[in-house]
């Protein structure tokens, strides 16, 4: 996922966040990001900033991820907490963020509609649907 | 030795570590985590994988123990409300005279300690779900013959149940009132000289349990009809046995025997 120039881009520890041209918002995992709860209500806060006057899609880059805690996990699978994004999707390809993915989906069900894909295309062409 | 031979060490030591890890969380120690380097290969996927079942699993092992806790705690306090309410019973009868009174106060007495009995076993038990039926039966009758009890009473308690035998509380509460009330009704018409004996038996087939409680007493009346002549206390037998599913049958021969099939 390229991270454009010229766009106002939240810098966090372990994100870059940002609002795509196309009303799916954005988020890259940086390189070896260790992510706990703390990171994660970061980058929560971030993309609900992100809000003008509608839900939105969200895209998720976790390919270079190294780990994720369970808090972490609990925050993202957004149980008991508002937020402004209304569907996710999660571009898993090196073998570690296949496992962190499908672990997120298995045993922390987040309550919006999610899903894992191996290519950013096949992301985007179903996140269009929560537009 | 050759790059590749060194790797293949390397690989063979992260594998090794990882089922230590994993050999720590079947022991539910997870004071260990695998260490997830840098390279992102299929050895620190299986680690982080292994790091995230650990955390899922420590949480719910902690979410269990707390909820076995509540569940102690609410055994004991059922108890507890029980017994109190078995105290107040007992402090009705205070400069009482009316024998009917008197032995409704114990009836009703015995009733609420053969539930609270349950709880009090329930909570001392490791899967609070089960009671050891013959550990119950023992008690229960010495329970119950202390209510009833005069000083020149002599009534031995024979208890044939198998210590394999553990139900669940739902078939307990049902079987610990049937008991009661057959126990009390012996304990209270059978003995003319106060002597006797009541032996209890359960035998266990694969889809059957077959309870025998007998007393060697003096028997019914003649014409003793459960209909007309029975007592609340035989009533709820029947009763509570229909509700679990199973049959009374009740004989005079010499004493009075119940074989109650559930």
């Amino acid at each position: 996922m390229e991270i454009p120039a010229n766009y106002h881009i939240y810098d966090l520890t372990c994100y870059w966040t940002w609002m795509g041209a196309d009303g799916i918002a954005r988020t890259k995992v940086k390189p070896q990001a260790e992510v706990t709860l703390k990171e994660s209500l970061e980058n929560s806060a971030a993309v609900n900033n992100l809000y003008v006057n509608k839900k939105f899609p969200l895209l998720i880059d976790s390919r270079p991820i190294k780990s994720i805690s369970k808090e972490a996990r609990d925050n993202f699978s957004i149980k008991n907490r508002s937020t402004n994004i209304n569907s996710f999707a999660i571009i898993i390809e090196s073998p570690l963020s296949r496992i962190i993915g499908n672990f997120f989906m298995g045993l922390n069900k987040p309550s919006v509609p999610a899903k894992l894909f191996n290519n950013e295309q096949d992301a985007i062409a179903w996140l269009q649907q929560y537009l | 030795m050759s790059l590749s031979e060194i790797e293949t060490d390397s690989n063979k030591i992260r594998g090794e570590k990882i089922l230590e890890v994993i050999m720590s969380y079947a022991r539910l120690d997870f004071s260990e985590k695998t260490i997830v380097s840098n390279k992102g290969d299929v050895y620190d996927a299986i680690g982080a994988g292994v790091n995230m079942l650990g955390e899922e699993l420590k949480s719910s092992v902690i979410s269990l123990r707390e909820k076995e806790q509540l569940l102690r705690e609410i055994h004991h306090r059922v108890k507890n409300n029980m017994q109190i309410i078995s105290s107040l019973l007992n402090l009705q009868t205070h400069n009482i005279k009316d024998k009917n009174f008197l032995a409704l106060i114990t009836e009703s007495r015995n009733r609420i300690n053969s539930m609270a009995l349950i709880h009090e076993m329930l909570y001392a038990t490791t899967d609070l779900s089960t009671i050891k039926l013959k550990d119950y039966t023992e008690t229960l009758c010495k329970s119950i013959y202390e209510s009833y009890r005069k000083p020149e009473m002599k009534v031995n308690f024979f208890v044939h149940i198998p210590g394999t035998i553990f139900l669940e509380i739902d078939v307990m509460i049902h079987l610990g009132m049937i008991l009661n009330e057959i126990i009390s009704n012996s304990l209270k018409y059978a003995f003319e000289n106060n002597e006797g004996t009541i032996s209890i038996s359960l035998n266990q087939t694969d889809t059957k349990y077959y309870l025998s409680v007998e007393d060697n007493g003096k028997g019914l009346p003649t014409g003793f009809t459960k209909e007309k002549d029975g007592n609340l206390g035989m009533q709820l037998i029947y009763m509570l046995t229909e509700q679990l599913n199973g049959t009374v049958k009740m004989e005079s021969k010499g004493g009075v025997a119940y074989q109650i099939e559930f």
